[in-house]
């Protein structure tokens, strides 16, 4: 299987400077976006981890979720650790795996982790 | 018991062995002798004793010389171990009988000797003892035979030095000795004895004295005493020999059981953030135990191995803790802090889901995830080379046709605009990717209320900001000056400024509450840089509108926007015949369309609905500077050429397209295909001969390198929708057309013919040619 691993230190410049960052104001734009990201062509499944690694939102089934879960967590743990012993002031945001059959994105952050699955072969 | 055991083994004991034992039990022996005497220390070692031992074992073999150990292996071959040392009896004997004579007192001591010798190697304590009579006895004879013994011992210890190395030929060697022995003795040779750290003096004090020492005589009285003593001992009251018994009591297992002894192995990982993070932690230990607890649970590095308690009821002081079992990382800090806090996970879902930085992430995510479908599209769109993908068709395509076409890319649309007519569309002047289109019916019937989609190239499936309005939004503009405003012009006459940074709904400021407000819809608006200010005129950008109460419209925003009329276009009937101007009805002409003049910002063209153009002044607000007529129809747009200053183009729902140049009344050329009605068009940004037009039912692209009576590209779109506003791309060479469905789709202008410029004389050539051809052909009209 191949895997390619694609760390993101910072976020894309140019939508910061101008005015192009979308921003949600409630938990229904949330959820609504949420809907949105599994409603695109493609997308297997969407996973929301929290900081100890225990799925809050997900829209797979148990077992699936739960093992991506468990090992997303450690993997992200390790990568930030890495990036962190580089420079302890730099920290992961993002994280994205490319296998044969699927893309794994994962969106990190203290408190939580954002997973998505997508196959991109459609 | 080991006397006789050993006297019989006497003879069958290997002699190889008994260097050994003799070595060790010589010790002693060799010791007394030297202590008396000055002796070679170097030859005070095994050499010695196994000199004076070998003269006992030579007599022991001299006596027993046939019984000896034969070792036989299982093929009946004889392997018995050959002595390492044979020593010739015959040649040894008279030497022997040297040292005999001398000790001839003690020799009744000697027969235990030997094995007293061999016996050393267990019970050490007879030996000394007898060894020490030896000893004393020889002591006693050290200072009469003192020559002798040391030229025998020397003898003695010569010999095996040499014999230990070597089993045959005695006698060459005896002879070798004899001499050495004749040297040795004329020569006085000092000895010191030291000790080493292997080698010790052995201090035993002698319990025997010499008759001649001073306190011989208490000796000698006190050992006839002893003697007096044992003698009385037999039958003296004073002695009972009494025996005693000890018990061996029976033995007892006594057994302790403990608790199992559990392992437990404790790692920890100290990396550089680790130490880093607990540095920055240490000012806040002393803070509030709740929002550490937080931080706690943020820290995802930092976890030990202990179970996590899942406790949703939040009551019982449940620990956080995380149940990685990966690394361990120690932090006293964070341990300290762990210890106390009670955890609730019901809380922790909604903060986490309601934070900011979640749903910029997720906004985030939804762009990647949206990026791995389009960004073949996104690729083409920008110019850059594609990934090589699954997909067939798309290679198929690019490679069939040579001929110009246009490549559909993608589509923005989404549930929201469907069925919504796309009414006006503008890029961003700071932000190349961001899209505003503005949606909104043009006809009278159909009004519902309008809405404002900014769209994002990173998302074509749902815009980034929705703006809903009250009305149908006709016209739309980004400023320059601030790039975040955009400028909604809307069905009812209504201005509005909205800042597209925040998704507030309320625009920065409306115009409802001028009273100078368009009555009529809003057709066209433009923010407009006078870089070229005007004396006494205020610099900067204005926003300028066209209305169909036939005004066009300066506004200020201060405090609220604020008009100021321009220009009133008034009714073709009042202009042309000016005699016949009746103050008294003054009918404006509603205004469709404006531009102004790319390199003089004072100038400005205005389309009306009555089929003219006007040629206005910022300067003056009352006439006119030039009026073309020959459209008999609403002009719908009116556009400068962006890369030849005279010439503009105007298009009109009677079905025609001219071109003119400023300083001729009558247009150059005329561009019709079929009897559609126009409804936009647009230069293009990169070529000068190339525009794009927009009718009923199809999108055309005329090139007017090639052919100035066909388009050089005509796509049709699909029946019952019509494509409503055209628009393209700053910088890469794609369009965007928004039809009447609710969809702005971009398409890519392929194999058009390229050219190294602008192309700008290529235009004045085919202008210039037009018009000479119109002259030879004499005065004509334009064509139609």
């Amino acid at each position: 299987m191949l895997i390619v691993l694609q760390l993101y230190f910072s976020f894309h410049s140019n939508d910061r400077q101008t005015e192009e960052a979308p921003v949600l104001s409630d938990m229904a734009e949330v959820e609504d976006t949420l809907k949105r990201i599994q409603g695109i062509n493609g997308v297997i499944g969407t996973i929301v981890v929290n900081a100890e690694g225990i799925p809050i939102k997900t829209t797979l089934d148990n077992s699936t979720t739960v093992q991506y879960a468990g090992l997303l967590h450690q993997l992200t743990m390790k990568a930030r650790s890495t990036v962190r012993d580089i420079d302890p002031q730099n920290d992961l945001t993002f994280l994205r795996i490319r296998s044969k059959k699927h893309e794994i994105m994962v969106s990190t952050d203290k408190e939580y982790l954002l997973i998505v699955i997508q196959n991109p072969a459609e | 018991m080991s006397h006789t055991t050993v006297k019989q083994k006497r003879t069958a004991l290997k002699v190889a062995r008994s260097s050994k034992t003799l070595n060790v039990s010589s010790g002693v022996f060799r010791v007394n002798q030297s202590m008396t005497k000055t002796i070679n220390p170097s030859f005070s070692g095994k050499s010695f004793s196994s000199g004076s031992d070998s003269k006992v074992l030579d007599k022991s073999l001299a006596q027993t010389p046939k019984h000896t150990v034969q070792v036989f292996d299982e093929h009946g071959q004889d392997i018995t171990p050959h002595p390492l040392y044979n020593p010739d009896p015959g040649v040894l004997q008279p030497k022997q009988g040297k040292i005999f004579p001398a000790h001839e007192m003690s020799w009744t001591t000697m027969t235990d000797f030997p094995s007293v010798a061999f016996q050393t190697t267990n019970a050490s304590f007879t030996g000394p003892f007898t060894r020490s009579f030896f000893g004393s006895a020889s002591a006693s004879r050290t200072s009469q035979t003192a020559e002798s013994v040391t030229d025998e011992t020397k003898d003695f210890i010569v010999k095996p030095d040499l014999s230990s190395s070597l089993t045959d030929v005695q006698t060459r060697r005896e002879k070798v000795k004899e001499q050495v022995r004749e040297d040795i003795m004329d020569r006085v040779v000092d000895c010191y004895l030291t000790e080493t750290e292997t080698i010790w003096l052995l201090d035993i004090p002698a319990v025997s004295v010499s008759v001649d020492s001073e306190d011989a005589e208490a000796v000698k009285e006190r050992n006839n005493a002893y003697t007096e003593l044992c003698k009385n001992r037999q039958g003296n009251d004073k002695y009972v020999e009494r025996s005693m018994q000890t018990f061996n009591d029976a033995p007892k297992t006594k057994e302790v059981q403990s608790d199992s002894i559990t392992m437990v192995d404790k790692a920890v990982m100290s990396t550089t953030w680790d130490m880093y993070d607990s540095f920055c932690n240490k000012s806040d230990v002393s803070e509030n135990t709740v929002v550490s607890a937080e931080g706690n649970k943020a820290t995802v590095p930092d976890s030990s191995s202990m179970s996590h308690l899942l406790n949703p009821s939040g009551t019982d002081q449940s620990m956080s803790v995380f149940s990685t079992t990966s690394t361990v990382s120690g932090s006293s800090t964070h341990l300290e802090k762990m210890t106390v806090l009670p955890v609730e996970e019901e809380p922790d879902l909604e903060l986490i889901l309601q934070s900011d930085k979640f749903k910029q992430d997720l906004a985030m995510m939804e762009r990647v995830v949206l990026a791995n479908i389009f960004q073949p599209k996104l690729a083409a769109y920008r110019q850059l080379p594609v990934i090589e993908g699954d997909e067939e068709s798309w290679t198929e395509q690019t490679k069939n046709s040579l001929s110009p076409f246009l490549e559909h890319l993608w589509a923005f649309k989404c549930e929201l605009t469907m069925g919504r007519n796309v009414s006006s569309m503008t890029w961003n002047k700071k932000n190349p990717d961001l899209l505003a289109v503005g949606y909104g019916q043009h006809e009278f019937k159909d009004q519902k209320p309008g809405l404002v989609c900014c769209w994002s190239l990173k998302n074509p499936t749902w815009p980034d900001r929705i703006f809903h309005c009250e009305s149908g939004v006709t016209a739309l503009d980004f400023s320059s000056c601030n790039a975040n405003q955009l400028a909604v012009g809307m069905y009812d006459g209504t201005i509005a400024i909205y800042n597209v940074q925040t998704a507030e709904q309320t625009p920065i400021t409306d115009s409802s509450d001028c009273a100078n407000m368009h009555t009529c819809p809003v057709w066209q608006l433009r923010w407009v840089d006078h870089d070229t200010g005007l004396a006494g005129e205020e610099k900067g950008e204005m926003l300028i509108s066209v209305s169909g109460d036939g005004r066009i419209s300066k506004w200020i925003h201060y405090k609220g926007l604020e008009c100021v009329d321009l220009m009133k276009l008034k009714s073709p009937n009042v202009t042309i015949n000016r005699q016949q101007w009746n103050p008294k009805i003054l009918s404006l002409a509603p205004g469709l369309c404006f531009d102004f003049h790319p390199n003089d910002s004072k100038i400005y063209l205005a389309g009306t609905e009555e089929g003219q153009i006007h040629k206005c002044s910022y300067s003056y607000n009352e006439q006119f500077l030039e009026t073309y007529e020959a459209h008999t129809g609403p002009v719908y747009k009116v556009a400068w050429s962006p890369f030849c200053p005279d010439v503009f183009l105007s298009c009109s729902s009677d079905w025609t397209i001219y071109l003119w140049r400023q300083d001729l009344p009558k247009p150059v050329l005329g561009f019709s295909s079929g009897q559609k009605v126009v409804f936009d068009i647009m230069w293009s940004p990169h070529c000068a001969t190339i525009f794009g037009v927009v009718r009923e039912g199809k999108v055309e692209i005329w090139d007017l390198r090639v052919s100035s009576l066909d388009p050089t590209i005509v796509s049709l779109t699909s029946t019952g929708v019509n494509p409503t506003v055209l628009l393209f791309t700053p910088e890469t060479d794609c369009v965007l057309v928004g039809d009447s469905e609710g969809h702005v789709t971009v398409y890519k202008l392929k194999n058009l013919p390229a050219g190294g410029s602008t192309q700008v004389e290529t235009l004045e050539d085919v202008i210039w040619s037009t018009l000479s051809s119109q002259h030879t052909l004499g005065k004509t009209d334009g064509s139609a």
